[in-house]
């Protein structure tokens, strides 16, 4: 669906795509996160990666993109780069130059070392937020350090939203939103996680006391429209506040 | 060959084929053989496979295993006997295997004193050496352990699990190379579940290991049908059973059984009244037998009984409770204790079914249906500890429904008609477990390797693709090649077709992993002081608030507070407590009892119909003399009588039909308490076939509405229920059951069990088998709420990479077949469309008699026992006006302070789920 006439939510994908600056943005990737379980004796297989880079492909088709910005998280563990981790950067690199498509990594708090990237790979990397055009990306960790004049939107991830749904059958289901409202008179987008295996947290459910970035401090949720994506579709269902009702099992 | 022996050999036969001072030691013991010894001294004395299903007393731990000790007693006399393994024993239970290996060490010193004493010590200080024998569980200590690798006991008792260690272990199999018998006792706890599948395979892996056949032992209570029993035993040998001879010694003993009610009238008697009725009924037993063992059915009723024994009758520490959620220490006490002669009476749920010799039992009293007839005969078979006693039980209904359930069993009882058990078939979660661990073993080709797990009768059937796709699954190759270190089990060459073991941790991961049984959820009970005290169900854990006070082990607790997976109380002073029990685990009803309830349901009907009288009865005596005769050939009571009389007159007199084998009743009715619309559909065909068939319906009609149906599902049918604004019309109902008739319903039921919460935990406990999660891993234990999180995410995973990976088609397998009962569910569906069964839709303004029970379940979660009752009889009071019958008062409850004073339901399995 259009949010505006620059930016797109790609249908069903938890990808928005940015026409005034040509690129994809997407978050929360936590690359390796199957290989971190493997070690754990949790033998879950390799999808994360092929998924994104699926998704990624399919929304290039007939659009024309020339980056790819990543709003942090681009991998899962925090200490240290581990291997499968390694490799999965090292395969979406690989895509992105294939595919012509510059990487610009904002920071998350999962993202340690991944400056050692910055210079064999030729990556854009900033630390926790970076202004393009009209639009500051930040991870969403901490606040932005300042909102400078010229700031139309701002775009986070960290806090992977979804709804919570109960269906006739008082079963809950859970489908990832992004969250779109205002803060400080510019508009505020945040991008559910582009991991395949986030469920996210249901905003609607959820205690707001509960959720992780510093900008609900300032920002009340339930005023904020969900945008939710599920079987192929985007669409919006409406502020949080009318959602939490959505909650209640019938 | 299967072959059935019926003809014993002649005692003298039977004795001469023993080595004398067995035979002597033998003769000195005891008065005469048993029926099972009868065949089984010379069979196993000449190497043939048998299968022997007797009684407990019947004699069957020394006929299986005298002859071996003979042959081993033989050995040793002759010089020959090894410190090598001869004679494996395997149990499921670790407690028999304790028994065991105490009733045998004293024949074996016996027979050997015997020996010294008439040969005189001179011979044998060189050579003559004793029989040993020697126990190998989880519980064995590494020192015990090392010292049967040093010194082998010639009989080595152990579980199916240690087996499938041992089999791994290159020093311990050094010394199986004599091995000559392998005994498997109380195989009807293994033929029909994965434990069992998983022995099967050991057993053709260790007999392809030692390159030699060892003559195999099946040792088990009644089941049926016992040639599948045997070729599970036995395996499979160039596409057919290997031999075994089948001796069924099960009915030696004779039954004298009787189905009761405790009152003429269960639906308008006050509940009190049954309760002191039951009560009293219980005591007269206890009181007049020397030792009583009631069964329950579930934990729950086992705590309730003996409490309610306790404060009416004034018992004490002679009647104690026995269920598993007790500490293993309390529960070898009741069974010491009942072995003394020291109780009166012991009460249990399930956990003294089988297995440990519990000493003489004169009578059995069974609460509530035990819901199948092999069940049935298993606990009564109890009673009377000889084989030549008879055994005496009785079964007492609190339902009307149950009273025609009971009487059907005990009489299928009586003319020897037993419920089926069928062998899991193709379980690929298990099979995974033995790849990894024949890979250890050595390097394999593929072929030969599925020839050796076709021998196992569980695979027989398996198809070489299913099996290469869990070569390939085991190798990892679904992940990319540098993850395979991680991911893969098992090395496998392609071309070659060759598989092996691949690095160093997959031996640590079959040792540690190994196994069928799932972790599940269970809550730790402590006191304040840190003392065990019991387990209970993380779902009961959730209804407790601090200050709520429970029974568990016959005591009375207070909870205070739970920290994770424990759950603290002190030891409550008060007299009564006052939060329900646990949830039951509710047996489902078997398809073969079923379907003789519903013979029984057609022939009763047919004779009340062809009668003149039409009149509701009060005593015995009224009924009119067909239906009495009728009645008076089945083994029940004059109440019991009385009760289904009027149950059955009431049904023919509303609904003028009643369902039967043949017939499902469809009948559409409203609750004229509630207003609410219904769906019952009477269905008699076993639990396991009205959950799979309910479910295809429910889409069915799910799907001609666009609306979610709401399905409950018990043993004589099921219910649905759709939203307020759907009125169901009986013609869609119609086209809705056509559909399901002429529909694959395999697919559609995958698709519906996709979302519960069901595949949720099963698949959980498959990927666990299949060393997908690893329980235990590099020295870390996962939880199992962990566990259950991780198999989410993987479920989904594995769904992406492929819809027929081997662990997700073993969940549907096993929850289609294991769970539900899909081939049966077919069957009837066949059967329906060929009109051998019939359907009959009726539209009834308020619910019909047999319904009640069904409607009452409908409510289970929702209100209380008591209220339960008042609405049962609320919906007979109904019946009986549309009837122009006198509608009884509704029996008020006594007592003032009823709200206050919690008390238990005297019927112990009626809360279901």
């Amino acid at each position: 669906m259009m949010l505006e006439e620059n930016i797109e939510l790609i249908d069903g994908k938890p990808l928005a795509y940015l026409k005034d600056l040509k690129a994809l943005a997407l978050s929360d990737l936590h690359l390796g996160y199957e290989g971190m379980m493997s070690k754990e004796g949790v033998l879950i297989p390799p999808v994360n990666l092929k998924r994104i880079i699926e998704m990624v492909s399919e929304a290039m088709a007939g659009r024309d993109v020339k980056s790819l910005i990543i709003d942090g998280d681009i991998k899962n563990e925090f200490s240290t780069v581990e291997q499968a981790e390694f490799n999965e950067l090292y395969d979406l690199i690989m895509f992105a130059r294939s595919k012509k498509l510059d990487m610009i990594l904002i920071k998350g708090n999962h993202d340690n070392f991944v400056e050692r990237y910055k210079e064999p790979f030729k990556l854009k990397v900033y630390r926790q937020e970076a202004r393009m055009g009209r639009y500051l990306f930040f991870h969403g960790e901490e606040m932005p350090s300042a909102v400078e004049r010229g700031v139309e939107f701002m775009i986070m991830g960290h806090e992977h939203p979804a709804v919570g749904i109960y269906d006739s059958i008082g079963k809950q289901e859970k489908l990832k939103c992004f969250l779109y409202g205002k803060y400080k008179r510019r508009r505020l987008l945040i991008l559910p996680a582009a991991n395949f295996f986030a469920g996210g947290t249901a905003v609607n459910i959820e205690p707001k006391e509960n959720l992780l970035a510093p900008i609900f401090e300032r920002v009340d949720v339930d005023k904020m429209h969900a945008i939710v994506l599920g079987y192929g579709s985007t669409i919006d269902f409406g502020t949080v506040k009318e959602l939490r009702k959505a909650a209640v099992p019938k | 060959m299967i072959e059935y022996l019926s003809k014993p050999f002649s005692d003298e036969e039977s004795l001469s084929s023993l080595n004398p001072y067995v035979r002597k030691w033998f003769e000195d013991s005891f008065s005469e053989l048993t029926p099972p010894q009868k065949f089984t001294f010379k069979l196993i004395g000449e190497g043939k496979n048998v299968l022997v299903t007797a009684p407990t007393g019947s004699g069957k731990t020394i006929s299986g295993f005298l002859s071996i000790i003979s042959k081993l007693f033989d050995k040793s006399l002759a010089g020959d006997l090894e410190d090598k393994i001869y004679c494996i024993y395997v149990s499921p239970l670790r407690a028999l295997n304790n028994d065991i290996y105490r009733n045998l060490t004293k024949p074996l010193e016996d027979i050997y004193g015997r020996i010294i004493k008439e040969k005189g010590a001179g011979i044998i200080k060189g050579n003559m050496k004793k029989v040993t024998i020697g126990v190998r569980t989880g519980d064995t200590t590494q020192q015990e352990r090392r010292k049967q690798l040093l010194k082998a006991p010639n009989i080595l008792v152990t579980t199916p699990e240690s087996l499938a260690i041992i089999i791994n272990s290159r020093k311990f199999m050094e010394n199986m190379d004599k091995l000559e018998y392998i005994i498997v006792d109380e195989i009807h706890e293994l033929a029909n579940n994965k434990r069992g599948v998983h022995l099967s395979l050991t057993l053709e892996r260790l007999t392809e290991l030692i390159h030699r056949k060892p003559v195999r032992i099946g040792l088990g209570a009644t089941l049926y049908p016992i040639e599948e029993a045997a070729k599970f035993l036995v395996g499979v040998e160039n596409g057919k059973p290997r031999d075994c001879k089948v001796v069924d010694a099960s009915w030696s003993k004779k039954l004298d059984v009787v189905s009761k009610s405790p009152v003429k009238d269960l639906i308008y008697t006050d509940s009190d009244e049954i309760e002191d009725a039951l009560y009293k009924e219980l005591d007269k037993a206890i009181k007049k037998y020397k030792t009583t063992l009631i069964f329950t059915n579930t934990r729950s009723g086992t705590e309730r009984v003996v409490f309610n024994l306790k404060k009416r009758f004034n018992y004490g520490e002679d009647i104690a409770a026995h269920h598993s959620s007790l500490s293993r220490e309390s529960r070898m006490e009741v069974e010491d204790m009942l072995k003394k002669g020291a109780l009166k009476c012991a009460v249990t749920s399930t956990s003294l079914e089988l297995g440990v010799d519990i000493g003489t039992i004169e009578d059995v009293i069974q609460l509530g249906s035990p819901k199948s007839v092999t069940r049935a005969i298993q606990r009564i078979g109890r009673a009377g500890h000889s084989f030549k006693e008879v055994a005496k039980g009785e079964i007492i209904s609190m339902d009307r429904d149950d009273v025609v359930e009971c009487t059907v069993m005990l009489d299928a009882a009586m003319k020897r008609h037993l419920d089926s058990f069928s062998v899991p078939e193709n379980a690929l979660d298990v099979l995974a477990q033995h790849i990894v661990g024949m890979s250890l073993n050595r390097k394999w080709n593929v072929d030969d390797a599925y020839a050796v797990v076709k021998g196992a009768y569980p695979y027989a059937t398996l198809e070489k693709t299913d099996f290469m796709a869990l070569i390939n699954y085991l190798a990892g190759n679904y992940v990319s090649l540098e993850s395979r270190r991680v991911y893969g089990k098992i090395w496998y060459d392609e071309k070659d077709g060759m598989f092996g073991r691949r690095g160093k941790m997959a031996q640590v991961i079959y040792m540690l992993n190994l196994g069928t049984i799932p972790d599940e959820v269970a809550i730790n009970v402590l006191t304040t002081s840190k003392k065990w005290v019991g387990n209970i169900e993380e779902e009961f854990l959730t209804k407790l608030k601090p200050g709520d006070i429970f029974t568990l082990g016959g005591r009375l607790y207070r909870f205070e507070y739970a920290r994770s997976m424990k759950c603290y109380v002190t030891e409550a002073k008060t007299s009564a407590p006052t939060i329900p029990p646990w949830f039951s685990e509710q047996l489902p009803l078997s398809y073969e009892l079923a379907i003789e309830i519903g013979k029984f349901r057609a022939e009763f009907s047919s004779i009340l119909k062809r009668g003149k009288s039409s009149a509701i009865i009060s005593k015995i005596s009224e009924m009119p003399r067909p239906a009495y005769e009728f009645l008076s050939k089945l083994p029940m009571d004059d109440n019991a009588k009385v009760a289904t009389y009027n149950y059955f007159m009431e049904q023919i007199l509303f609904a003028k039909a009643v369902p039967t084998n043949k017939l499902i009743l469809v009948e559409k009715t409203h609750d004229p308490d509630t207003d609410k619309q219904y769906i019952i559909f009477h269905s008699l065909f076993g639990r396991r076939v009205n959950d799979t068939f309910s479910r295809a319906i429910a889409i069915s009609l799910g799907e001609r509405y666009d609306t979610d149906i709401g399905i409950m599902v018990n043993d004589n049918g099921f219910l649905m229920t759709s939203s307020e604004e759907v009125n169901i019309s009986l013609k869609a109902l119609g086209e809705a059951i056509e559909g399901v008739i002429k529909s694959d319903i395999t697919n559609e039921l995958k698709l519906n069990i996709r979302r519960t919460e069901m595949m949720r935990r099963r698949f959980r406990h498959v990927a666990a088998r299949s060393f997908m999660i690893l329980r235990n891993y590099k020295g870390w234990k996962i939880s199992v709420g962990k566990q259950q999180i991780n198999s989410q995410l993987l479920l989904k995973a594995v769904e992406e990479v492929d819809p027929n990976f081997p662990v997700l088609k073993e969940t549907y397998r096993e929850i289609l077949n294991d769970v539900m009962d899909l081939p049966r569910t077919v069957q009837l569906l066949k059967k329906m469309e060929k009109g051998e069964v019939k359907y009959k839709m009726i539209d009834t303004d308020v619910p019909s008699p047999f319904s009640h029970k069904t409607l009452t379940f409908g409510h289970a979660d929702v209100i209380m026992m008591k209220s339960k009752r008042m609405y049962l009889q609320k919906l007979h009071a109904s019946v009986l006006e549309r009837l122009g019958m006198p509608v009884k008062k509704i029996a008020k409850q006594k007592g003032k302070d009823k709200g206050t004073r919690p008390r238990k339901p005297p019927k112990t399995n009626r809360k279901r789920r």
